[in-house]
């Protein structure tokens, strides 16, 4: 199981919006100041996420928690099935609570890799999506009046998934329109697309978010983020294997 | 009247032709005795690799061996299942799901391969049921209880009677999740089992998947396991509803089970020829001294009327004949050594443990099988040694001319 998703879709959105200002200038140095404006930041989210699967469809319903990069819970409402189902994520340790064992899982490290809830977002796109601007080298491949392309390659000593990534930005309104994801041959392996930009607080992020793996073009998850509120007030022990049993 | 002259001649110098005979029936004997010991090794991985696992012959959708994809599944399907039972040769069935999940206990978890069985069926197929260490195999297809490796009770550091969580993925997309008690640990030898596989029950598996109903294989034993390329091929190619089925016999599951023993009817073959080498000159030798000490007697032969081509022939005759004792004393001797070997074996459990090759295990024993190419392939070559070893001196004594062998004393 896997549940790295939310943070995953609101790291490139993030970034994105604190970067931009200042892409002429040192892009490794601005994501270092990205990474450093967000710690401590908070949010609380209601989200919607659907599979679209070759076999089955379904939507599951979530409430989820996020403190800083390191720290981020969610719990499914809906369906009735998987209710009360609840990912807790604690630096790079992630941990699913099952209501009907009332048992906590740790996800081994064999298995982050894997698909999180049956979706097309992995383990890995929580963890290591948190810190991407520490694994990544930046480079700016291309600049129009209407987008910013960025490249991310890896560090060589990161242990990453992906061997490039391509982020696309609205360069006027500081949001990302796409990332691209290829393996360490430099092959496509899937997009997420971004949409419904919106007006949250005092900042625009988009508050759609559809994975697509490039292999199976019949398949995809669309994550919606109904309702988001940033800066809340919360601790991080909100974030233990204790508060992740509580239903 | 040249068979009455060989047979004569063999026995002229009783205790020369007694040591060249034992000489072949100790090396023929020991042969046939060493080849039954190797099958009966071949026979052991044999039976591990396919009796632990995969059974013999494998029955799945098109497509599922290779990817293990949870949707190409199978109706469950009494009708064919009867049909089977039918065929000749078939001696288990046993329908199977599996499940790719996580099973955890307090913060251990690690990922497993889920055999959902019914277990009186599996048990006709393979063999799980007899390599328990702890606790006991599964009493029905329901309940929620699982038999486990014992590299995976360790590192889990469970006891039979203890609890585990499964975690996975249902055909639905939903999260299968469930508390399992573990009702035995098994110990196969082979490791990646021992470390990764869970027998369950079909139906609890079913459930969790949100499968009714499915199946993903159909595992069969048959009586000769060689033989499960042939009798593959004439099992039905369909389920009753008319879905294609795949059919895979052991070979194409176990590739390098296949190398190995295709690798042993090579070597069967070099052995032989390494043994008989040592015999074949002895035979050499003892043809040449007796053709030599002869050369006045074969000048007498040719000068009263015998032809060359005749010499020639009663020579070889004579190994004909001397191969043909040995062969017989050989083959009794060696049927009964076989024989005790496969009566008896020899236990070398405290000299050894298991050995894992070939997705087989070498068990630590000596016991030998019968095979009738370990009796045919010596005997031949025991044949084709004494002729060759006869050749040379045939052709020496054919081509004396009778005056300068008659003056020869």
């Amino acid at each position: 199981m896997r549940k790295p998703f939310f943070l995953a879709g609101l790291l490139p959105v993030l970034v994105t919006l604190f970067i931009t200002p200042a892409l002429a200038l040192d892009l490794a140095a601005l994501i270092r100041d990205v990474e450093i404006q967000y710690t401590g930041r908070s949010s609380h989210a209601i989200v919607s996420m659907q599979v679209s699967t070759e076999h089955w469809q379904r939507t599951m319903e979530m409430e989820s928690w996020s403190l800083g990069r390191d720290y981020f819970i969610t719990r499914i409402t809906e369906p009735a099935k998987d209710r009360g189902v609840a990912t807790l994520k604690r630096d790079k340790d992630v941990w699913n609570y099952l209501p009907k064992v009332d048992r906590v899982v740790k996800v081994p490290a064999s298995l982050m890799g894997g698909s999180w809830m049956g979706s097309h977002i992995t383990n890995d796109d929580l963890v290591k999506g948190s810190q991407v601007d520490k694994d990544y080298t930046f480079q700016l491949l291309h600049e129009d009046e209407g987008i910013y392309r960025i490249e991310g390659i890896p560090r060589p000593e990161a242990a990453v998934v992906w061997g490039r990534i391509v982020y696309t930005l609205d360069r006027a309104r500081r949001v990302p329109l796409r990332v691209d994801y290829f393996d360490e041959d430099g092959v496509k392996v899937r997009e997420l697309v971004f949409s419904e930009v919106q007006q949250v607080g005092d900042r625009l992020i988009p508050l759609t978010m559809t994975v697509q793996p490039t292999d199976k073009p019949d398949e995809k998850t669309v994550v919606r983020y109904r309702d988001i509120t940033f800066d809340i007030s919360l601790q991080d022990d909100f974030f233990s294997l204790r508060n992740l049993k509580k239903r | 009247m040249l068979v009455q002259l060989a047979f004569r001649n063999i026995w002229r110098n009783r205790r020369r032709t007694l040591l060249t005979l034992s000489a072949l029936v100790i090396s023929s004997s020991l042969l046939i005795l060493s080849l039954g010991i190797f099958s009966g090794m071949m026979e052991d991985m044999l039976i591990s690799a396919t009796e632990q696992y995969y059974g013999h012959i494998l029955l799945s959708s098109p497509g599922y061996q290779d990817d293990r994809d949870i949707y190409l599944n199978l109706p469950e399907d009494p009708a064919l299942l009867k049909r089977l039972a039918t065929q000749p040769h078939v001696q288990g069935i046993s329908a199977r799901l599996r499940s790719f999940g996580l099973l955890a206990t307090g913060v251990k978890s690690y990922p497993v391969e889920m055999l959902g069985v019914e277990p009186t069926a599996e048990s006709s197929v393979t063999h799980f049921s007899e390599k328990l260490v702890a606790g006991r195999f599964l009493h029905n297809d329901s309940a929620r209880e699982v038999v486990i490796g014992s590299g995976l009770a360790a590192k889990l550091n469970v006891q039979p009677g203890e609890e585990l969580v499964f975690v996975g993925q249902a055909a639905d997309g939903s999260i299968a999740n469930d508390l399992l008690q573990v009702a035995g640990v098994f110990n196969t030898g082979d490791s990646s089992h021992d470390n990764g596989l869970v027998i369950t029950g079909l139906k609890w598996l079913q459930d969790i998947l949100v499968l009714p109903g499915r199946i993903h294989e159909i595992s069969l034993r048959i009586d000769q396991a060689l033989l499960a390329p042939t009798i593959a091929s004439t099992l039905p190619h369909m389920t009753s509803d008319g879905d294609p089925l795949e059919i895979f016999d052991w070979g194409k599951l176990l590739p390098e089970m296949q190398e190995a023993i295709a690798s042993y009817d090579v070597s069967r073959v070099i052995l032989a020829c390494i043994l008989y080498a040592a015999a074949g000159l002895g035979v050499l030798n003892t043809f040449f001294m007796s053709v030599l000490e002869r050369t006045h007697e074969f000048g007498v032969l040719r000068a009263i009327g015998l032809r060359k081509r005749q010499l020639w022939q009663l020579l070889l005759l004579e190994t004909l004949l001397l191969g043909l004792t040995a062969l017989a004393l050989g083959l009794l001797l060696g049927l009964f050594m076989t024989y005790l070997m496969c009566r008896f074996g020899w236990d070398l459990s405290s000299h050894m443990t298991a050995i894992t090759y070939a997705g087989g295990t070498i068990l630590p024993r000596l016991r030998a099988v019968f095979d009738l190419a370990n009796f045919t392939v010596p005997a031949f070559f025991l044949l084709i040694i004494c002729l060759a070893a006869g050749l040379l001196p045939a052709r020496r004594a054919s081509r004396l001319s009778p005056m300068d062998a008659i003056r020869n004393e």
